[in-house]
């Protein structure tokens, strides 16, 4: 067999060393160049338009002024408190919807009777929306900290164990029959294959719940909260103080984009076979 | 004293002539949306212990699941299927089954896959890695022990998964179409190195196939299944010399041998055309 050098000299030789056809190349360079220019050149833009005087720059502030205002926040120590609390509601809320989505998903999945117990239940509760059960929350838990994750965990939970309940239905009838030739103890089934066979769809229900915990993490601050990143935004708003207002947007926006990432990155460490 | 070493004598000798698999009135029941269907009806065969038989029939004929049934993955609606003398109720180690599809566990390696069996039945680690090196090496895969199914070719998985069905020691093995997906040389490849693979491993083995010359290359006996519903036709001995390998496929004997085998398939083939025309 050819190593991967020796094809990539022999490859070089017969095309003169281009490789590749020369435009190709200079295509994909111009795409970087224009991908790395995207962002300057909207912020470029959204500057000259708030300091054009064809809008108020005190509902549309420029780009410097809202960093402004978020170092200030930074500076006035309240950022850090904020941006805890809201992380903690989301990981807090994830995790305990996640858990409890996946251990559902796999009961259900795996047991026709408890499918039956629970599914109709689960499927007339899963389509309303978070957010309308935020009067409800304040009338059981009032502004405590158990009401907001009460709804992360119910918006986190319906979505995992969705996905968990078909990943486990779905498992290959095939690596289930080969792992009962080999002797595979159908305690075991569950361990050694299931849950990996089911692994797939429980990510991807994972990595939806993610996204989903910021929406319901809004509903839940905006419903009344002492600190919190959307918390902040209210308060902003109620002082026009438009500059943090955006600049607690774009924090949101930022920390969700990296939770994504992150969560991107090791979804596919975990499915690696994928 | 003399009289129990007679009775022991008696008793190996009866163990020698116990076939190792006896098919016996095997039919089998679907349920479909129009009612049942009898997929199998009535078959009845021995295998002996070593021997090497292969099933041939049309598609839907069901020797799949008889395979599927001796294998104790499905439940005979009448008749009896005993595997080394005691009767099948479900999946059991001393029968090790590939299927048509390779079917490997894709998180794990290819040692990993292959130990999965020794290491449900209790080994070690250790002691299921070593079983896995050494089959690893029979089937020629060492380059390929730590590599994930997804890198490997659809010939090198299969090879994967009979070396995983081999791990447990299996008295029978049962095989369904598993060349069946592969293209015409390496599927070619795959008969010679089973061939060479089976004077190693002394199994019993049952394989299914619709293809008449990999049954005839590979077998000892070939059981001509008839579709609608499932019976055996006919029983062909292949007494063709061993070693074998495919290149066998050219000598006249053989060709004899084909010859029967298709003039029986034709026959059948034609009755049931007639028996659809007429009704």
């Amino acid at each position: 067999m050819q190593d991967g050098t020796s094809a990539r000299l022999e490859i070089a030789l017969r095309t003169d060393g281009r490789g590749r056809r020369p435009d190709s190349a200079r295509l994909r360079r111009l795409n970087i160049l224009v991908g790395a220019l995207s962002l300057p050149l909207f912020i470029g833009l959204w500057e000259l338009v708030s300091r054009s005087g064809t809008v108020n720059m005190v509902l549309f502030p420029p780009p410097t002024v809202v960093a402004a205002a978020v170092l200030e926040w930074i500076r006035s120590g309240q950022f850090l408190g904020d941006l805890l609390a809201s992380l903690f509601r989301v990981t807090t809320g994830f995790i305990v919807g996640g858990a409890l989505g996946i251990l559902l998903g796999i009961l259900t999945g795996q047991f026709p009777i408890i499918s039956s117990l629970l599914s109709p239940l689960f499927h007339i509760l899963r389509p309303i929306p978070p957010i309308a059960f935020v009067p409800i929350v304040i009338l059981w838990f009032g502004l405590s900290e158990t009401g907001k994750l009460f709804l992360v965990v119910w918006g986190v939970f319906f979505t995992v164990w969705l996905s968990t309940h078909i990943g486990v239905q779905k498992v290959d009838r095939g690596l289930i029959r080969a792992a009962l030739m080999l002797g595979t103890p159908r305690r075991q089934m569950l361990q050694e294959i299931v849950l990996l066979g089911a692994l797939p769809y429980i990510v991807v229900g994972l990595r939806t719940a993610v996204s989903i915990s910021f929406y319901t993490l809004v509903a839940a601050e905006l419903a009344g909260a002492f600190a919190g990143i959307v918390y902040r935004i209210e308060i902003a708003q109620q002082n026009l103080q438009t500059g943090q207002v955006m600049g607690g947007l774009a924090t949101l926006g930022l920390i969700s984009f990296i939770a994504d990432r992150l969560f991107a990155a090791l979804a596919e460490r975990t499915v690696w076979w994928r | 004293m003399k009289l129990a070493l007679a009775s022991s004598s008696a008793s190996v000798e009866s163990a020698r002539k116990q076939p190792a698999i006896q098919v016996s009135n095997l039919s089998i029941v679907f349920d479909t949306n129009r009612g049942q269907t009898i997929a199998v009806d009535r078959v009845s065969f021995d295998v002996a212990p070593g021997e090497f038989v292969c099933i041939v029939g049309p598609s839907g004929c069901g020797k799949s699941t008889v395979l599927n049934t001796i294998a104790g993955l499905e439940v005979p609606f009448e008749g009896d299927i005993l595997v080394e003398g005691s009767r099948v109720y479900s999946p059991r180690p001393d029968v090790g089954m590939v299927f048509q599809q390779p079917h490997l566990f894709p998180w794990k390696s290819v040692r990993r896959n292959i130990a999965h069996g020794p290491r449900m039945l209790g080994k070690s680690r250790t002691e299921a890695n070593a079983i896995a090196d050494d089959l690893i090496a029979m089937v020629g895969l060492k380059r390929f022990a730590d590599a994930y199914p997804n890198t490997l070719s659809g010939g090198m998985q299969q090879r994967v998964a009979i070396a995983r069905a081999l791990a447990n020691q299996p008295r029978v093995l049962l095989m369904d179409e598993p060349f069946g997906a592969l293209d015409a040389q390496t599927r070619a490849v795959m008969q010679d190195n089973l061939l060479e693979l089976r004077d190693r491993i002394k199994a019993t083995i049952v394989f299914v196939t619709h293809d008449i010359d990999e049954a005839i290359v590979l077998a000892d006996r070939v059981l001509i299944m008839s579709a609608g519903p499932g019976r055996i036709l006919r029983e062909v001995a292949v007494k063709l010399p061993r070693p074998r390998s495919s290149s066998i496929m050219v000598e006249p004997i053989y060709l004899s041998l084909k010859k029967d085998c298709l003039d029986v398939i034709r026959a059948e083939g034609l009755r049931a055309f007639n028996q659809s025309d007429a009704s």
